[in-house]
């Protein structure tokens, strides 16, 4: 579905991803773990074209598109929930969560389907969709950024450290809930960073481990 | 004591409505291309400069004189569709991401190049074309005379805040720009082409600028020195209000407008330091501005 291949990046001059190779594939869920700094959200960051990279080359179905601006890959099916939520504060919900089909601008009918759609997933956004962005707990607003990858992330979908900042009780809710996508969406290709690997065990097929922005070793889970 | 009063009101709103279009265009470009553009003034000479020139090729070529109130329109649309991408695709593009000084500097430069380019097209000459004031006439209510032409300019102005607010909370661009305002990066991760909201943001504010210079030919003239006047004041009021604000640059024009009509009136020594006066006392009490905060950004 997407493979990654010798990926360089620098960032002010050193480098942080060294020939990092990936691979994605549909209905496979990918967890790259790593400890703080060792290159997780770079390598999101860098496949969805926001930082500049030295050499390497993104294929997403057999189309390379490391030269696309950053904005055509949500176009082309992959969704991103960026560390630390990243909600538009004064959207409301439901504005935030329609957001990337605005840009896309997907016909009205498609994009309230799609809502309809994040709305039976994760029930719990329905009451929420008046609230202000900047308005709703640190757990709601995860579930909001997952809504939100999830109107355009046909294909693929890049989870950066979901559990971050997240009570024990609500981070357990935050897995069983990736469990549910795992069924919802069979098709879709993960891939989800994680400090702790704990909470993934159950959700994931593949395990990558990052340190210093190479990849270690692969490990079935 | 109404008497001189409600003159002098309609004076000042007259002259913040002016102001209003060309420091809530700086604070527009502000937000999204996070550039403070110093050449920013240049485009409400220009505007200035070629309705007045095409009013009167109007008059001059024999064409009906109502022509001339959608030649100001037109004019600054001619204005932006031209500067505004050209610019933005050019000079302006090449400072994102670069540090304040080289952005002010590079901006500065062009207000340079800008001037000179005016002098050399328009001469050094005033010039003033005021048909569609003297069309539109005076009406007398009360015993106290007002200038027609001034109360379209307060209703043009009042028109625009509006539509602005409603572009910005209802169209689709409006709404793709507040996002970028508010998070350029995930805004891009999205699927916002935020390289076209730039130029977008750039274009528009150009426009406004170039129309508040066109729809100032009537009442004032333009002469060289017009836009380094008007980018001080455009840049008082963006202080003022707090840059980023829409409706922060509405009440911030009226501010510095009054004090500058109050100065003209009553210390007439004052009148270019008011606006200047005024801005320090805000800034001194809220940095921010009036409407602004340092941390969330919104348009
Ligand atoms: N804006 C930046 N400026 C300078 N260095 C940066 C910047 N962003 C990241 N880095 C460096 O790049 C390396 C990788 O950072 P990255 O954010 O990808 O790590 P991470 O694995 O996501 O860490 P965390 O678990 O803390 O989120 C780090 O060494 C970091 O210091
Ligand atoms: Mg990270």
């Amino acid at each position: 579905m997407l493979t990654v291949d010798k990926l360089n990046v620098e960032i002010e001059g050193t480098r942080v991803l060294r020939d990092l190779s990936l691979s994605l594939r549909s209905g496979v869920c990918t967890v790259l773990i790593g400890r703080n700094g060792a290159g997780k959200t770079t390598t999101l960051r860098s496949i969805m074209g926001l930082i500049p990279r030295i050499s390497g080359t993104v294929v997403l179905e057999g189309r390379e598109i490391q030269d696309l601006p950053a904005n055509r890959r949500a176009g082309m099916g992959i969704g991103y929930a960026p560390e630390d939520r990243r909600l538009i504060p004064d959207f409301s919900i439901e504005e935030n969560i329609l957001l990337p089909t605005l840009a896309l601008k997907l016909p009205a009918e498609e994009r309230r389907e799609r809502l309809n759609q994040v709305f039976d997933f994760l029930p719990q956004l329905k009451d929420l969709r008046a609230r202000p962005g900047g308005g709703v707990s640190g757990g709601q607003g995860k579930m909001v950024a997952l809504g939100r990858a999830l109107t355009v992330a046909d294909k693929v979908l890049f989870l950066d450290e979901p559990f971050q900042g997240l009570a024990p009780a609500l981070a357990l809710e935050y897995a069983r809930t990736l469990s549910r996508l795992r069924k919802y969406r069979p098709d879709l290709a993960l891939l989800i960073t994680e400090s702790t690997p704990a909470l993934l065990r159950e959700v994931a097929d593949e395990e990558l481990q990052i340190e210093r922005g190479e990849i270690l070793q692969t490990a079935t889970a | 004591m109404l008497q001189t009063l409600i003159p002098l009101a309609v004076d000042a709103l007259a002259n913040a409505a002016l102001i209003f279009f060309v420091a809530v265009g700086l604070t527009l470009v502000f937000s999204v291309l996070r550039i403070l553009n110093v050449a920013h003034g240049s485009f409400y000479s220009i505007g200035a400069y070629v309705a007045a020139s095409v009013g009167l090729w109007i008059v001059g070529a024999g064409l009906p004189d109502w022509l001339t109130f959608p030649a100001l329109f037109l004019s600054a649309a001619v204005v932006a569709a031209i500067l505004g991408p050209l610019l933005e695709k050019t000079l302006v593009s090449w400072t994102y991401g670069k540090s304040e000084a080289v952005q002010v500097l590079v901006t500065f430069a062009l207000f340079l190049i800008l001037e000179d380019l005016q002098r050399i097209v328009f001469g050094v000459q005033s010039v003033y074309q005021d048909t569609p004031m003297a069309m539109l006439g005076i009406s007398e209510i009360g015993g106290i005379v007002y200038l027609n032409y001034q109360l379209l300019l307060i209703g043009f102005a009042a028109a625009l805040l509006i539509a602005l607010r409603i572009f910005i909370t209802r169209s689709r661009t409006g709404r793709l720009l507040a996002a970028v305002v508010a998070d350029r990066e995930v805004s891009e991760a999205l699927g916002i082409d935020t390289k076209r909201m730039f130029m977008i943001a750039f274009t528009l504010g150009v426009f406004l600028a170039a129309l508040g210079g066109a729809l100032a030919t009537p009442t004032t003239g333009v002469s060289p020195g017009l836009g380094a006047d008007t980018m001080v004041l455009a840049f008082a009021v963006a202080a003022i209000g707090g840059l980023g604000q829409v409706e922060g640059a509405a009440i911030a024009s009226v501010i510095v407008a009054a004090a500058k009509v109050l100065a003209i009136y009553f210390a007439p020594s004052l009148d270019a330091v008011a606006p200047y006066l005024v801005m320090l006392a805000v800034l001194l009490v809220k940095p921010y501005g009036l409407f602004g905060s340092g941390s969330t950004r919104k348009i």
